[in-house]
């Protein structure tokens, strides 16, 4: 192992500002073996689960960046002076989701499955850079078509898009709710 | 709709914006969900007379409905009621499976349904995630290869001299011999010095000067260079030192 190597790492990583991705760290540390950098980071990650610190290198959003420990949550938001993280709300997250799942799709396919219009709402997550732009469709009108950005995954803490509520789990949820008495 | 006017009103009224958001019906789906459970309804096998009655209820006490959206609830009424029409009509033979009319429904719900099941997932993870914080709300780190302080006016540069003045009154002059100091031969002295070590502080400069007349006429210097572009000058603070370095650009003139 070179000496040195997971320092370079957590310094890298705590330069970021969006979580940095393994291909990132690696272009940077070309000079290194792969295997090695990923020893290194290993390491590193390891490290700091172990420590008794107030930060810590969190995985999301398909990279890694340092963030608080959970348990000094109402601090932090006091220092800050904020009363909560903002939080979507529920026209958002059901556009997201409905994004997360069908991309690439266009605002009339989401209209569509929402049964609403949600040009407001896709206005807005595209300011919060949640979804983004990719192009158009060859179809009438030539809709844009959207897509999620590493941004969303890292919002929910995850890692990819496969780490999105799976079928299972869904049916799961469904499964609950039929059981259960509905509130009047 | 038109009787129901006076109540929706006032309804609105009582309750502020955010509270209103957070108990109603986002869309007719959402609503149709949610009275399709209460009634414990098999969503393959609808009684599209019960809910439509159910939705106009609901619609008509404009209970829990997001007003915004009134023109898509009611677009859903039409909906249902056509789709009621058109089980009605008699027919030779019963509709095979694929050519029920509520089917375009159905599925529109069991997706629906879906994706209301993955948002309360998504919301636990936002919950969890709401508790680590990042960096990411500092502001981002300064785009321009010249250090990231702010550059000094000239009035804080001015600020500084007085002081600077008065420190140098202080001192006891002893005048043997007048000796000439030209601004240009000052400028290059700086230029000299900054090529040596790079960064110059300014009020260290200004002391070592012996004579007030040189500690002026380096002080105009250092104007000058700046007006020239040839120095960058920082003060971090008011009455704190002056920074001074060569500018980057100024070195590849001079390459030339």
């Amino acid at each position: 192992m070179t000496p040195g190597l997971k320092e370079i790492i957590e310094s890298l990583v705590f330069i970021s500002l969006e979580p940095l991705t393994l291909e990132k760290i690696k272009e940077a540390l070309a000079d290194f073996p792969a295997a090695e950098v990923e020893e290194a980071l290993r390491e590193l990650l390891q490290s700091y689960s172990a420590s008794g610190r107030g930060i810590q290198i969190i995985q999301t959003g398909g990279g890694y960046i340092f963030s608080t420990r959970p348990e000094s949550d109402s601090w932090v938001k006091r220092l800050l002076k904020i009363d909560r993280k903002s939080k979507l709300s529920g026209a958002a997250l059901e556009t997201l989701s409905i994004i997360a799942y069908h991309q690439p799709i266009t605002s009339s396919e989401i209209q569509a499955l929402r049964g609403v219009d949600s040009s407001y709402t896709l206005k807005t997550l595209l300011e919060k850079r949640m979804i983004r732009i990719v192009g158009r469709k060859n179809s009438p009108g030539r809709p844009l078509i959207y897509r999620t950005t590493d941004r969303f995954l890292a919002h929910f803490g995850l890692n990819s898009l496969e780490d999105l509520p799976t079928e299972e789990e869904i049916a799961k949820i469904l499964g609950e709710e039929k059981t259960s008495e509905p509130k009047p | 709709m038109a009787t129901n006017k006076q109540t929706g009103t006032v309804l609105l009224e009582d309750r502020p914006q955010y509270q209103v958001r957070l108990e109603v019906f986002e869309g007719p789906l959402d609503l149709l969900l949610f009275l399709i459970r209460k009634k414990k309804i098999d969503v393959y096998n609808i009684p599209i007379a019960v809910i439509t009655h159910e939705y106009l209820d609901c619609l008509r006490r404009k209970d829990r409905i997001n007003l915004d959206r009134e023109a898509e609830f009611l677009l859903m009424a039409a909906l249902l009621i056509y789709i009621k029409s058109q089980m009605l009509l008699p027919r030779e033979e019963p509709l095979p499976d694929e050519e029920d009319p509520r089917r375009f429904l159905v599925d529109q719900l069991l997706e629906y349904q879906k994706i209301k099941a993955a948002c309360a997932i998504l919301k636990e993870k936002e919950d969890e995630q709401s508790l680590f914080w990042t960096r990411e709300g500092l502001p981002p780190l300064a785009e321009a290869d010249e250090v990231d302080l702010a550059e000094v006016s000239l009035f804080d540069l001015a600020e500084t001299f007085f002081s600077l003045m008065k420190r140098k009154e202080g001192e006891n002059f002893r005048l043997v011999k007048g000796k000439s100091v030209s601004i240009e031969n000052k400028m290059k002295e700086i230029i000299h010095l900054l090529e040596e070590e790079s960064v110059l502080d300014f009020l260290d400069y200004f002391s070592r000067q012996e004579t007030l007349e040189e500690a002026i006429v380096s002080f105009f210097s250092l104007l000058e260079l700046i007006k020239a572009r040839l120095v960058l000058a920082i003060q971090e603070q008011l009455f704190q030192s002056i920074k001074v370095w060569l500018r980057k650009d100024a070195l590849a003139r001079k390459g030339k």
